[in-house]
This record gives C-alpha cells, structure tokens and sequence, in this order.
C-alpha cells in the first residue's frame, strides 16, 4: 500500500507539518464557501419549511385530543414564564422574547373563549405550532446573511490575530491562528462526503465556546455553512449572533419543555435535513456537566436523520444520504468549567437532574478575554473530525458506501425495508437510532485527542486518590490543602505510569495523542501540561512549588482529569486490571 | 406490512441438524419456500430424494417446499426475507462470515443456537451482529426438544430480538395450531436462558443416573434457576424473563428429558463412563459441556455464586467424583440471617 509522505506516523492521521492540521483545513483568507443554504431564496424557503414542520407536528399528534394539548402547551407555556419572570439572569433578548409570547398565549386564551367545535381547537393548535415554528426558524434576512459570511471569517481573524501577543513584538510578525487551532481526523472524508449527500455534524459539548469554533473550523474546511440549532442565550449576545448566523443557526429554547415544542423542533431538524441542508446539532443535549465524553445521548433529534433519509429516498432524491460525522473538541482550559462540574456535583450528590442550561448572556468582554488568553498563551484548542458514519452507526467510505462486516456494502435502504415495503417503523427506527447514539458515543471516546493536560490532571488525581482510598468522592474533593502536596518525583512516576496506559490504548486505537504528548521525556509534556492545565482560571489547577506539585481547587482537577474517563485507566491504575468486564453493560461503572 | 407478505416469502434455514430440520419443516407450512443448508451434498441429496433426514429426525417427512442443498450458491440462489441459523456455536462465526457476502441487507436474522462463543463470552445474535451486513437479528428459544415437535406434540417458544420486525416475522413463520410463539424484547435473558440450562442438564443427568428421586431433582431446578438469575442479570437481562418459558421452562424440560443431548451426557459419565468417549457416543453436538466451563471461568473471575455450576465443571474435567460434588453442595455453609 502507498503511503501518503505526510501521514503522521504517531497518530497515523494526516498532518500539514507547517500548520499542525490536516493538509485540507486552509488557514489563508479564501472565500466562503456558498452551499445549499446560501443559495434558497430566504423569505420562500422560511415559509415553506414553516409550513411544512407544521404539517408534521400536526400530523404527529392527530390521534390526540386538541383541547388536552392545547392546554398541555398553555400551562407549560405560563409556568416557564412564570419562573423567567423571577430569573436574575434574564436577558433583554429573552425578555423582548418573552413579552411577544405573553402577546402570543393571551391571543389564543381569547380564541380559547369562542371555540366550539373540535375544528376550532385544531386550528388554535395549528397556530401554536406555527409560533413555535417561527420561533425556531427564525428570521433568515438574505442581506444579513450574506453579509455575515462575509463578516465573520474575518471577525474571527480579527479577534484571534489581535490577540496574539507577538503580533506587538516588533521583528516577531504576527503569528496566526494556525499555530494554535490544530484541525485533524478524516477532513477530506468529511469534504468528498458533503459532495455526495448531506452531512449531520455532531460535536462533543464542553463550552458556549464550541458554538463559534464549530462556525469557523467549517469555514477553514472549505464547507458551506451548516444549519445549527443554537441556545436562545446564545443570541442574545450580538458577536455570538453573528456567529451564529454565519453557521445558518436557528433557535432552540431548553425552556419550553411541551410536547409541542420538541416535537416541532424534531420536525424543523427533518424538514431541514431533508432538503439537503447540512445541520449540525449537539447529540448531548447541552453542555457536559463532568468535563467526560459524553455517553448519553439524547436520542430525538438524532432519529431526525434516519427519517429525512427515509424520506429522500421515498421522493427519489438524487442524493438521499445523510452521513453522521462526529468530532471532538479539546481544550486545554474550558471556560464555563467551574460552574459546570459544580452542577455536576450537585446533581451526582443528591441524584437530581442537573438544572438547565441558563439564558446567561455571554458577556462580550469575557469572551474577548477567553480568546485573548487562548492566544497570548499559546494554547492549544484541538479539533478532531471523526470517521463518517450512515444513520445506523456503519462507517461509510469516501465514495459514500456504507460498509458492513467482511467486506461487504450495505444499501441503507434495504435496512429500511420491512415486510416488503420501504416505510418508517416507529420501533424499529428507534432502535436503530439507539444503536446509533451508542456507536457516536463509542467513536467520541476512540476520536478523543488526549491533551498534556489532561494527562496531568489525572495523574495528580490518580495520586491524591491513591493517598485517601477510604474516602468517597465528595469527602475527598474537600481534602485540605495540606493534604493535596505531593512530591514532584512521585508526580513524574506516576504521569510515567498514566502515559504509558496512554500510549498502549492509542496503540489499540482507542484513543489519540496530541502532539507534545508524543514526546517521551514526561519533564517535557507533563511541564507544557502544566501550564496548559486550566490556565484561564483564577486559580491554579496545578500548582508547582519547590519540588512539589499540588492544586488549588479540587473540582476542576476531577473536571480536567474527566476527560480521561470510560477507558478504565481508573481502574487499571488502581491494580484493579481485568482483560474482561463484569457484563455486557457498564451500568456499574466498570469502566471508568 | 403487505398482507400475506411472510407466506409468499422465502426463508432459509442453515443446518440441517434435529432442530434446524424440524425448524424449516415449521416454516415450510406458512411460507413459500424454504431452503436448507446441510453440510454434505450426499445428505442433501437424500433428504431431497427420500423426504427424510433419518440421521437426526426419525420418521419425519419433510414438507415439499423444502428444498436441501450444500452450497450457499444454491441456498441464496433467490432473494431470501428471511434466515435462520440453527448452527452448534462453535460454528456460527465461520459460517456467518460466508453468508455475509451472499445477504442483500434487507434479511431479517433468528437463530436457535443455545450456545456462546468461546473466549469472547459473546452471545450468538452479536456473533452475527459482527459478521453479518444486517442488524434486524433474533433468537429463537424454548423447551423445544425436537423428536416432540416432530411427532406434532403441542409446544411453544419464544422469540426475541430488540425489533418487532423480527419478532413478528418469527410469530408469522413458526406459528401453527400444535406450535405457539411467544415474544420477548429481552434478547440477552432468552439468548443466556436457552444457554445456561445446558449446565444443569447435565447436572441432572447425572443425579438420574444415580436414581436419586424428585426432592433432588427439585432442589436442582430451584437452584440452578437462582444461579442462572444471578448470571443473567449480571449480563444485563431482566430476571423476570428467566421465569418464562425460555428460562424456567426450558430448564425443566431439559432436565426432565431424557431425549436432551445434555442430559445424556451427564447419565453416562455419573455411570463412570469418560467424557470423551460419551461425546463420541453422542454423534451430536452437546453445547452443555463447553458453556459448562465458559460460565464457571467467567462467573469464577467475576465472583458470581455458582456453585452447582461449580460442581458440575469438577465433574465434567473428572477432578471431582459425583458423589464429591454432591458432598460438596450439600455441605455450603448456610446463609445466616444478619
């Protein structure tokens, strides 16, 4: 077999030696890419799919009683006002929003009062969808858009290269963003494939940051912009806006909670992904509280795939593919990461859900400041593209073919023939998209990029722990800070040991390594590590002092050492080595 | 589903053994064709000529939509909707990687192999999940000793898979008015059940043998149920399936019955014959032995009580005499309430 000169022989991934990436990603200024979103006629195609989701919804519960929905939807409706109404946190854009939903909720009360027949209350329901609708389609204004694609690659230059310190060295010129935004993994699989169908993108969730670096790295692929389902909060910040529209961003509201909402959101995505339109959504949900992998997935809106593909292929669509490509994002520091796993803790501490998303605004100045540290630091932010994959979790080749065990290819429409006829099958479908989910969540882990840092945080965890074995987790995240110095010698060893599990999973390809971490010498990686660990946050992740190391603040080191989770470096660090796991199913934590 | 759609289609059955004989011989009655792969072109020549597979089912006629063959040329020489393996477990992967290449995708799979595979602990529908290009995968299990179905005596089984696809194509093919199907969700509970038996089997072919009466045989079947719960739930089944027809029942049957291959082999060796040569004597493949050791390693490292299954592990690899094995369990210190 031919070997391409610039494979990387560590990573066995591509790699542009001058840039750190994929040869494909472009960091020169070149223009955007335009694509099927681009090219609709905005105002048509808004009300088209308006119309169309609301046929769907429609038809989704037309064996339901309208007045118990209706009402389902109304109390679900004043209840999450209710609660915004007393939120500290509201901003004006989800004020402004909710005051056009006061005005909307009173109009359908009055309705409400001359309705008399089922007709009436089907139509009232129909409404409803439509403001649902609406909402989530938002308001695609052609001119704003083209200027945004304009506007935003260059903001995103802008905003990067103004942050880098050399850029006001004199002698140094400025140094770009591709020394510090590495993009690998199948790129160029990734390229043929949006040719060839439509790509559904489904990232990890660290940080409200994701949103923006998404929007940029498919800029840089030489993508066309992609459909993206964005937290209202997220628009109400007039740069991430920008952003967001760059990515052809529509609107999702974790408040609303009726049936009728998530339904008409599971209908905007099929709509829009039956057309063709590339779409990108978090499988997750939200944002990981733990700082892990995510491993749960949720699995409505990913069921959106199989049936947009469904129904190309029922209208004879010349391209009715729809490929899952999963990616993962790492970063040496996150920047929500202390009020993320604070929220996890809480939750894991008294088994309650976790509460949502708030509508916090991202204020402008500390996103500034988390791009500012990114660069000035010379952080590094990795961006993995993982192996394609069809709606049931089977990779597919760069021709597109899906491919089964033993060489074979399998026709994706075959899988959807039942009793002769191709056709949707609720239960069936369903459980092809849970296999699907558990094929995202086992290639996130495999597609993971291990960083010095995160190496760091978990040995020095796996140290503390091994030190204080009788206490249980939360007892030992309050250990005193007398009790979290550990001798920089021990430390070495045992970053020694954790690299060297490392390595021997990259070797059975279960994971990857970043570049410093190929390095052998653990002074070398685990000092970058250091100094990468957290760095944005006010306090010291890892703490080195003559010839200790210690941390000052526990939760974020498990958040950082997290990251590490679900190959059962825990366990085989700990002397609990096993070839075999208890079960078929790691319900019990097995893995971790 | 298009009506009549199962009884125009075409099945095939892989291995022409007892089961898989009287297994097409069902479904022969409700669909149009059913093809089935037997290893050697002599058999499937006389059991198309003779209508008899004499070798494995005494006087039993084949039904005429029946058609043997030997290759799987011939086998998938038309588009099949549906296959069912009734391979020994050691068999399936092989066999699966071949037939890979022969399926279209829209196939749907059941097996009736009460089996794991060797090593990998892996139960046979995700044996077929890895080799095969399909997923829509099933698993056929219950007391269903095949001499009894031949001779048209009422029984019934279960069929399971994680899609209603599979379990209402398996309803469709193998119902019949002497033969009912019952349905489960819990693949993993029906595939263990059907597996797990088999060691108990062999346990009561051995307490047979000595004329040991119904207060053992009872003490066997309560608490081989207990020890298959136990494996079962820690393999991610629900134990309530194991109450049913292809847990419960199917341990009673095979340990009740002296036509299970299993059991015979537990009443020749406590008769002090040598395993190898009960198995030679056997001519047919008894799945007990090897889950027998498979289930006592694993459940061994992972420390899952299982003490008859201990025993009858000793006994099998002739380091325990029955009557040490009965010591033995008789013996265990008793629980003390706390």
């Amino acid at each position: 077999m031919l070997v391409d000169p610039r494979l990387n022989p560590l990573s066995g991934s591509l790699i542009d030696p001058t840039t750190g990436s994929h040869p494909a990603v472009r960091f020169e200024t070149h223009p955007a890419v335009r694509g099927e979103l681009y090219n609709l006629d905005m105002r048509s195609y808004r009300d088209d799919v308006i119309e169309n989701v609301v046929r769907r919804t429609t038809a989704d519960f037309k064996s339901q009683d309208p007045r118990l929905l209706l009402e389902e939807t109304l109390y679900n409706e004043r209840l999450r006002l209710r609660r915004s109404r007393t939120s500290p946190i509201l901003s004006p854009h989800v004020a402004n929003r909710n005051k056009r939903d006061v005005r909307f909720i009173g109009r359908i009360q009055a309705g409400l009062k001359s309705t008399v027949s089922l007709d009436d209350y089907q139509h009232l329901l129909k409404d409803f969808g439509g403001h649902f609708a609406a909402e989530i389609c938002g308001n695609f204004e052609p001119k704003m858009y083209d200027f945004a694609i304009k506007f935003v690659p260059w903001m995103f230059d802008w905003i990067l290269n103004a942050a880098s310190v050399k850029r006001f060295i004199p002698g140094v010129s400025s140094e770009s963003l591709q020394s510090r935004l590495r993009v690998v993994g199948e790129v160029e699989h990734l390229q043929k494939l949006a040719q060839k169908g439509t790509i559904l993108l489904v990232p990890t969730h660290l940080s409200n940051i994701d949103s923006i670096l998404i929007g940029y790295v498919i800029h840089l692929m030489s993508l066309p912009p992609f459909a993206y389902g964005a937290g209202l909060n997220l628009f109400s910040n007039p740069v991430l806006s920008f952003a967001m529209s760059r990515l052809g961003a529509y609107t999702v509201d974790r408040q609303k909670s009726s049936p009728l909402y998530k339904a008409t959101l599971k209908n905007y995505s099929t709509e829009i992904l039956k057309r063709g339109i590339h779409s990108i959504f978090f499988p997750a949900g939200g944002r990981v509280r733990s700082g892990a992998i995510e491993s749960h997935l949720k699995l409505g809106l990913l069921g959106t795939a199989l049936q947009a593909q469904l129904e190309r292929y029922q209208e004879n669509s010349p391209n009715p593919n729809i490929y899952v490509v999963p990616m993962v994002m790492n970063y040496h520091f996150v920047f929500e990461a202390a009020s993320l796993i604070e929220d996890y803790l809480e939750a894991a501490g008294k088994h309650r859900f976790a509460p949502h998303d708030g509508d916090a605004q991202i204020p402008i100045m500390s996103l500034a400041r988390f791009f500012w540290k990114l660069f000035s630091k010379q952080s590094e932010v990795w961006v993995r593209v993982g192996r394609p994959l069809d709606v049931f979790g089977n990779f597919v080749d760069e021709n597109g073919f899906s491919l089964g065990p033993n060489g074979t290819t399998i026709d994706p429409k075959k899988w959807l023939i039942s009793g002769g006829e191709l056709k949707a099958v609720k239960q069936r479908d369903r459980e092809y998209t849970e296999i699907l989910g558990e094929k995202i969540s086992g290639r996130y882990r495999a597609e993971n990029i291990v960083l010095s840092s995160h190496l760091v945080a978990f040995s020095l965890f796996q140290l503390l722990r091994k030190q204080y074995p009788q206490l249980d987790l939360f007892r030992f995240l309050r250990i005193s800070r007398a009790q979290r110095i550990v001798p920089m010698d021990r430390f070495y060893a045992e970053a020694e040991k954790c690299h060297q599990m490392v390595l021997q999973a990259v070797d059975q390809g279960r994971l990857h390594l970043s570049g410093p971490l190929k390095c052998g010498d653990v002074k070398i990686w685990a000092e970058e590590g250091i100094r990468q660990l957290g760095l944005f946050h006010d306090v010291k992740v890892a703490r080195v002092d003559d010839q200790t190391i210690t941390t000052d603040d526990m939760n974020l080191l498990y958040y950082y050492r997290n990251r590490l989770t679900g190959y059962g470096f825990g366990k085989i660090d700990e002397g609990l080595q096993s070839k075999k796991f208890f079960g078929e199913t790691d319900e019990k934590g097995f893995l971790v | 589903m298009k009506k009549g759609f199962w009884s125009s289609s075409r099945v095939a059955v892989l291995g022409g053994g007892s089961f898989g004989t009287v297994i097409a011989n069902m479904v022969a009655k409700n669909v149009a064709q059913v093809s089935l792969y037997v290893r050697a072109e002599e058999q499937a020549r006389q059991m198309n000529s003779t209508r008899m597979n004499p070798s494995y089912v005494k006087e039993m006629v084949l039904d005429e939509k029946i058609r043997a063959a030997s290759t799987y040329d011939k086998v998938f020489e038309s588009d099949l909707d549906m296959v069912i393996f009734a391979l020994p477990s050691h068999a399936t992967r092989a066999q699966a990687k071949i037939v890979a290449r022969y399926m279209k995708g829209h196939e749907l799979v059941l097996h009736a192999t009460k089996g794991i595979e060797e090593q990998s602990l892996k139960r046979i529908s995700i044996v077929l999940a890895e080799e095969l290009p399909v997923i829509r995968i099933g698993a056929i299990s219950g007391p269903n000793l095949a001499g009894e179905i031949a001779k048209n005596e009422p029984a019934a089984t279960v069929v399971a898979s994680p899609f209603h696809d599979v379990i209402i194509a398996g309803e469709e093919i193998l119902s019949n008015p002497r033969f009912r199907v019952y349905t489960s969700h819990d693949l993993i509970g029906v595939e263990w059940g059907g597996t797990l038996k088999n060691i108990f089997a062999i346990a009561s072919g051995i307490l047979d043998s000595i004329g040991f009466g119904w207060n053992t045989k009872s003490l066997l079947l309560s608490r081989g149920l207990a020890e298959m719960v136990r494996f079962g739930v820690a393999m991610g089944a629900d134990a309530e399936t194991f109450l049913g027809l292809s847990g419960m029942g199917d341990l009673i049957a095979t340990c009740s019955s002296n036509q299970s291959r299993n059991f015979r082999v537990g009443y020749a060796l406590a008769k002090g014959d040598k395993l190898d040569e009960v198995l030679a004597d056997l001519g047919q493949v008894a799945e007990g032995v090897r889950t027998t050791r498979i289930v006592y390693e694993f459940a061994k490292e992972r420390s899952v009580e299982m003490p008859i299954t201990e025993a009858v592990y000793n006994i099998l690899q002739g380091k325990w005499t029955v009557e040490q094995g009965v010591a033995h369990l008789m013996t265990r210190p008793t629980v003390q309430d706390e």
